[in-house]
């Protein structure tokens, strides 16, 4: 490795002013699969219980008249003096019947995923936010901020005001993104209304902070803005709905704190018991660089001679055209070189004398007219 | 990162993909997307290099990324130079082929060059139509 990547560290007024090593995390393997796996079930550990009532249809005694009614022999409500009497009940294809499999409090609500594939795809989602095509495909507006990832002073940790809050991301140019979350809050179709959840709305940036000076209260108002510490960082809020690439806005403790929270691919880490970062298969996974490498050209074999084809041309039959009969079957020629010699030696030769016929034999005409 | 994996990454699901008809073509909203299929040739994002043509109001705006800029920069990344209006459809088709003459996405030529001339066919202002001649029976009244 030549030298090691760096990251600016922008000053509160924006400009970049010293810089940090690209911590190690920021250049894990990026697993797709793993993180919308991984995400998969650990949004279903949110979730609250939720079952129908246990005597939903079950209010009444009903039973079946068994055979020789003409009716279905299911259970039907007994007695008179009312509509529901007579008709069907309990069954799942019945009004006023329990559904089909009632659903109990006791289903399996939480997936248990093994802590190191979530580690794992916290690590793959956070090399995923360091790369600004993967940003800008989740949608974040960051076609103006000078670098992904992008890390500022520590400063913004004791940051006390929204207002400062705000203008930090103005002169960041990631205002943006907060715009772009804005205009998107909209009415939450459904009962979700009513449950607290009224409006839905974009994420924004995802800010990460070291040390708690104030910094959670200034930015916790700004729409769509989340903040978390670097030792709690979460899948959730790195890939939300499964998909890579958040917006993450770092503090500079927070980044220069990476390599310990996480480790390197050599040196465990500090706060994880014996983790160290996986590893990628290959690792130059640029397939035009390894087939133009000199290691490879030099082994295989050379080129063959271009060879065009001329998709629009008359097909020619073998039968009658002799070239591209000699083509098909080289041996043709010699076939008809053969035959040609042969005519010819036969007239060298002259003709042989065509037979001319006799006249028949005296025993024979004999036998013939016998009597 | 390299391309061929980002592109892969991208490939199935981002936010500037349309899909609209069911089994048809996939289209990119992407910028720098010049044909706005979406393709790892002509992909904005999962390219190292990208030319992306817009029209703006001073003419048409050619974007390129910089040859030697870090893969971590955005904005600084990016070369932005402009054909004025009125430069004439030669001048700034030659403007966008000129990217390929030097090398830079050769193989996006045919693309750049059409949709410049796209963009400059819109910019034209429309003639007038003349007005229409009354013929006939019309003619005579009044």
């Amino acid at each position: 490795m030549a030298s090691r990547p760096t990251v600016n560290v922008h000053s509160t007024a924006g400009e970049a002013s010293t810089s940090l090593p690209l911590p190690a995390v920021l250049t894990a393997p990026i697993r797709l699969d793993v993180v919308q796996q991984v995400h998969k079930s650990l949004a279903k550990n949110k979730r609250q219980a939720y079952a129908v009532s246990e005597k939903a249809g079950h209010q009444t005694s009903a039973e079946s008249w068994g055979t020789g009614r003409a009716v279905a022999r299911i259970p039907r409500v007994g007695g008179g003096g009312t509509h529901r009497s007579g008709q069907a009940a309990f069954g799942n294809m019945c009004r006023g019947g329990r559904m089909f499999a009632p659903t109990k409090t006791w289903r399996k609500w939480h997936v248990k995923v093994n802590q190191n594939q979530r580690r794992f795809a916290v690590v793959s989602a956070l090399a995923a936010s360091a790369l600004p095509s993967l940003v800008l495909a989740r949608g974040h507006r960051i076609e103006q901020i000078e670098e992904v990832p992008l890390v500022v002073d520590s400063a913004v940790e004791s940051f006390k005001k929204t207002k400062e809050a705000v203008a930090l991301l103005k002169t960041l140019n990631a205002h943006a993104d907060i715009a772009k979350v804005s205009n998107s809050r909209k009415l939450r179709a459904g009962k979700g209304k009513l449950r607290n959840r009224r409006h839905r709305q974009r994420r924004g940036p995802l800010v990460v902070y070291n040390e708690d000076n104030g910094i959670v209260k200034a930015f916790r108002n700004v729409p769509g803005v989340e903040i978390v510490n670097v030792r709690r960082l979460n899948l959730l809020q790195l890939a939300p709905g499964g998909h890579l690439g958040r917006f993450v806005i770092w503090t500079q403790g927070a980044f220069a704190l990476l390599d310990e929270v996480f480790g390197t691919f050599d040196t465990p880490s500090v706060y994880k018991k014996d983790y160290v970062l996986p590893t990628a298969k290959i690792t130059n996974p640029d397939v035009t660089r390894l087939i133009n490498s000199d290691e490879i050209q030099s082994v295989i074999r050379p080129a063959n001679a271009k060879h065009q084809k001329r998709p629009w041309t008359q097909h020619k039959n073998p039968l009658v055209n002799k070239g591209v009969l000699f083509r098909l079957n080289p041996y043709a020629k010699t076939l008809r070189r053969q035959e040609l010699l042969k005519q010819e030696r036969i007239k060298a030769k002259g003709a042989k004398k065509a037979k001319t016929p006799k006249a028949a034999g005296e025993a024979f005409l004999k036998t013939f007219f016998a009597p | 990162m390299s391309d061929d994996l980002q592109w892969l990454l991208l490939r199935k699901n981002n936010s500037f993909i349309v899909k609209r008809a069911a089994e048809g073509p996939v289209f990119s909203r992407e910028a720098a997307n010049l044909t706005n299929i979406h393709s790892f040739k002509y992909s904005g994002l999962a390219n190292k290099k990208t030319i992306a043509i817009t029209p703006s109001a001073a003419g048409v705006q050619i974007v390129t990324r910089k040859k030697g800029a870090s893969p971590h920069t955005v904005k600084k990344a990016y070369a932005t130079s402009t054909i004025r209006n009125r430069s004439g459809s030669r001048r700034a088709v030659g403007v966008a082929a000129k990217l390929a003459k030097r090398g830079y996405r050769a193989d996006l030529r045919t693309a750049a060059v059409a949709r410049t001339s796209a963009i400059l066919a819109s910019q034209k202002e429309k003639k007038p139509a003349p007005p229409k001649k009354v013929r006939g029976k019309k003619a005579t009244q009044t």
